[in-house]
């Protein structure tokens, strides 16, 4: 029964960071850009967000579970910061977008790491390749936590899990009920129409790229303050690929993405924790921890036939194309 | 005053995007574009972290014994460096070499690191715990366990995107996770050396490098898999370039769906070119495993895979250009311990600078399109008036 609860616990605590990376990855290339850049997004905006932490932590003496909130803040501001690289490159310099994504993603693992040990010198007398951060609070319900099996949703929750969903039930609703959504996803489709329609194809496009930035960043953030409590270069764990195998999977579609991040997540803990409950050694897990991604590529042979990607993603915008 | 000055901007500007413009040199004036921007913007770099940037560039050539370093040790001298920058530039070359030929294909490999991890590590357990096999049978093993391993990833890989519409970048990247902790799991099981933490040594029979063997009277790691990488490189070029098959292969890259239309068998060639670069990335991961080093660090997947990706960019996507821009990388990422030893920099302003220099590169077909479009107003502007480059490059781009 324990294990149950922790698999949901642990599971929801993996998969709403994910989701928000991948609903990044959704805003860019539903808008015609590719974005293979999340996983350099999240480490950069993580970066800019330990980054604030540590220097509020030092010189006012706030707690961790303050700055928490700013560090969150931050990294999402350095992440669409970053990403405004990855919308120059495609958009104003015509790149490749894949290949822009993977130059942003290793120029982001080499700029953080670079910056890390530089600045940790200033900050801790000795250079390390690392801002600790500690693990943020959790928190339960009352009363609901104490409903069986569905209770564990409600049990150990990080703040952050309640603000990711916030943002991104606005976010459904920016996509799918408004104006900017609407001319968003047209982009990605057929960019001409904006244009003739009287909208600003390579500006809706700049400004999808870097919501995704900064919600790769605020990804990025909670894993640094949940499974690392630090940011180092093991932030780059390959969880921003993993978002975008989830999105590809939730066919560019933000609710389906959701449960396919909460998939991912049940099958990660859950994998860890039969391994537990099966009482064999430590080794074991690391087989264990393939569930998601075994599971993953069986679920596709099925599903996949009917996946449907922006038309217009991966090509810059040319006005004169018929 | 003012005609002269800009007569000359106007001569200077209109000579460099010549140069670029120029249809028999542009893919080599191209990068050299960029190689001479990043070398601009890190010597800024370096000159505001109050280092001196020609030391750090001279540092980097001498890591890699293109220059003489302030002294060596014992029995070690510029041809060992030398050595030790080819034994790692070959494993570099072969798996830029396996991402180009899925690129040209319209295939994005990105599961260069997972299909090395798995070859590097079936031909570690397999040859070279096998101690009594001779250096002449267990070399070819070694590197023919390499093609097949990552061969028949590659053909996984090319047959779920031909027979089930998965795309190729998901389903890399899930058997990446999946081969990293698989062998993670066997090699932390039954091969771990306690000390270390990574994989039992192999035998030096079935290692690819021949390490510390005399050379001009110094002692170097002497690597066979730097003539494979270069042969390699040429047997790319030629089956790209000269036969059927590359024709169609490049096709079916370019515009599926008129490939489709002329009758080229488009599934065929998708698993036919994820098979080929798998093996090529199989030979990239023996090379690296069963020769740079010689042991496996479980659950780590090797960031040659990405630098890779990077390299065949920089190369143009063409198997010559690969071998030049894997020198040029390797020359940053090999040299950087010496360079920061002797500057005082953090060593990862190595990759600092690789990035840089690939975002401008990513960048180079843009270089060119505003360098010809500049050729085009002057060209248009002359008979008029000739100070049109006044404004600068951009504004006079606007139709």
């Amino acid at each position: 029964m324990n294990y149950v609860h922790n698999m949901i616990t642990d599971g929801l605590a993996f998969a709403i960071p994910l989701f928000i990376m991948a609903v990044g990855g959704i805003f860019s290339e539903k808008s015609g850009v590719i974005n293979l850049a999340i996983e350099g997004f999240q480490g950069f905006g993580a970066f800019c967000g330990a980054l604030l932490a540590t220097v509020l932590g030092m010189y006012t003496g706030m707690g961790t579970q303050t700055t928490l909130y700013f560090a969150l803040a931050m990294a999402f501001v350095g992440g669409s910061l970053y990403a405004t690289l990855h919308g120059l490159l495609c958009i104003r310099f015509n790149a490749d977008q894949v290949i822009s994504g993977v130059v942003i993603n290793i120029l982001g693992v080499s700029l953080t790491t670079f910056l890390t040990s530089q600045l940790s010198g200033v900050f801790y007398g000795s250079a390390s390749n690392k801002f600790t951060l500690g693990v943020s609070d959790r928190f339960s319900v009352p009363g609901l936590k104490s409903v069986p099996v569905l209770g564990a949703v409600f049990t150990n929750i990080y703040p952050f899990e309640i603000i990711i969903l916030v943002i991104c039930t606005y976010l459904w609703y920016l996509m799918y009920k408004t104006r900017f959504g609407m001319r968003l996803r047209a982009c990605g489709d057929h960019p001409q129409a904006v244009d003739a329609a009287g909208g600003d194809v390579a500006r809706t496009r700049f400004i999808a790229v870097m919501i995704s930035g900064g919600l790769a960043g605020i990804g990025g953030m909670c894993f640094a303050y949940s499974l690392l409590s630090q940011f180092s270069p093991s932030i780059y764990l390959g969880y921003g690929y993993l978002a975008i195998a989830a999105l590809i999977f939730g066919n560019w579609s933000i609710l389906p993405t959701f449960f396919v991040c909460v998939f991912f997540g049940l099958a990660r803990a859950g994998g860890y924790q039969l391994c537990l409950f099966m009482g064999l050694s430590s080794q074991y897990t690391n087989l264990f921890m393939t569930f998601p991604y075994v599971l993953t590529l069986l679920l596709l042979l099925f599903f996949s036939k009917r996946n449907r990607p922006p038309r217009a993603a991966g090509e810059p915008y040319d006005k004169g194309k018929r | 005053m003012k005609t002269i000055s800009n007569d000359f901007g106007v001569k200077i500007k209109s000579a460099l995007a010549r140069f670029l413009v120029n249809e028999k040199w542009t893919r080599l004036t191209v990068p050299l574009f960029c190689i001479a921007l990043t070398a601009l913007l890190s010597s800024i770099l370096l000159l505001i972290l109050g280092k001196n940037p020609l030391t750090a560039f001279y540092s980097f050539l001498a890591g890699n014994g293109f220059a003489a370093k302030a002294k060596y040790g014992a029995g070690v001298g510029m041809i060992s460096d030398f050595f030790q920058f080819l034994n790692i530039m070959a494993p570099l070359l072969l798996a830029a070499l396996a991402f180009i030929f899925a690129y040209r294909c319209g295939l994005f490999n990105i599961g260069i690191s997972g299909q090395m991890l798995l070859s590097g590590f079936l031909a570690t357990i397999w040859v070279g715990y096998a101690k009594e096999l001779s250096g002449g049978i267990a070399k070819p093993l070694v590197l023919g366990i390499g093609l097949i391993a990552g061969g028949i990833i590659g053909t996984i890989v090319g047959y779920l995107k031909y027979k089930f519409n998965i795309h190729e970048v998901v389903s890399t990247i899930m058997i990446n996770y999946i081969i990293s902790y698989v062998t993670g799991f066997y090699i932390n099981s039954y091969y771990v050396d306690q000390v270390s933490r990574s994989s039992k040594v192999i035998s030096t029979a079935s290692r690819l490098t021949f390490t510390k063997t005399m050379v001009l009277g110094n002692y170097c790691n002497v690597p066979l898999g730097i003539l494979i990488a270069i042969g390699m490189a040429f047997l790319v070029r030629f089956i790209l370039e000269r036969t059927v098959f590359g024709f169609e292969l490049k096709a079916v890259g370019s515009n599926r769906n008129c490939a489709l239309y002329t009758g080229i068998n488009v599934g065929r060639q998708i698993v036919y070119s994820m098979m080929i670069s798998g093996m090529l990335a199989g030979l990239a991961g023996v090379t690296y495993y069963l020769g740079f080093t010689n042991t496996i660090i479980p659950k780590t997947l090797p960031g040659m895979g990405y630098d890779a990706i990077a390299t065949a960019l920089l190369g143009n996507a063409s198997p010559i250009g690969a071998i030049l821009s894997s020198v040029l990388i390797t020359i940053f990422q090999n040299g950087s311990s010496y360079m920061s030893s002797m500057v005082g920099v953090a060593k990862e302003i190595a990759s600092v600078i690789t990035g840089i220099l690939l975002l401008f590169s990513a960048c180079g077909q843009y270089f060119r399109t505003v360098a010809s479009a500049y050729l085009r107003d002057l060209a248009e502007a002359r008979p008029v008036r000739h100070e049109s480059g006044e404004e600068g490059e951009e504004n006079e781009l606007r139709p």
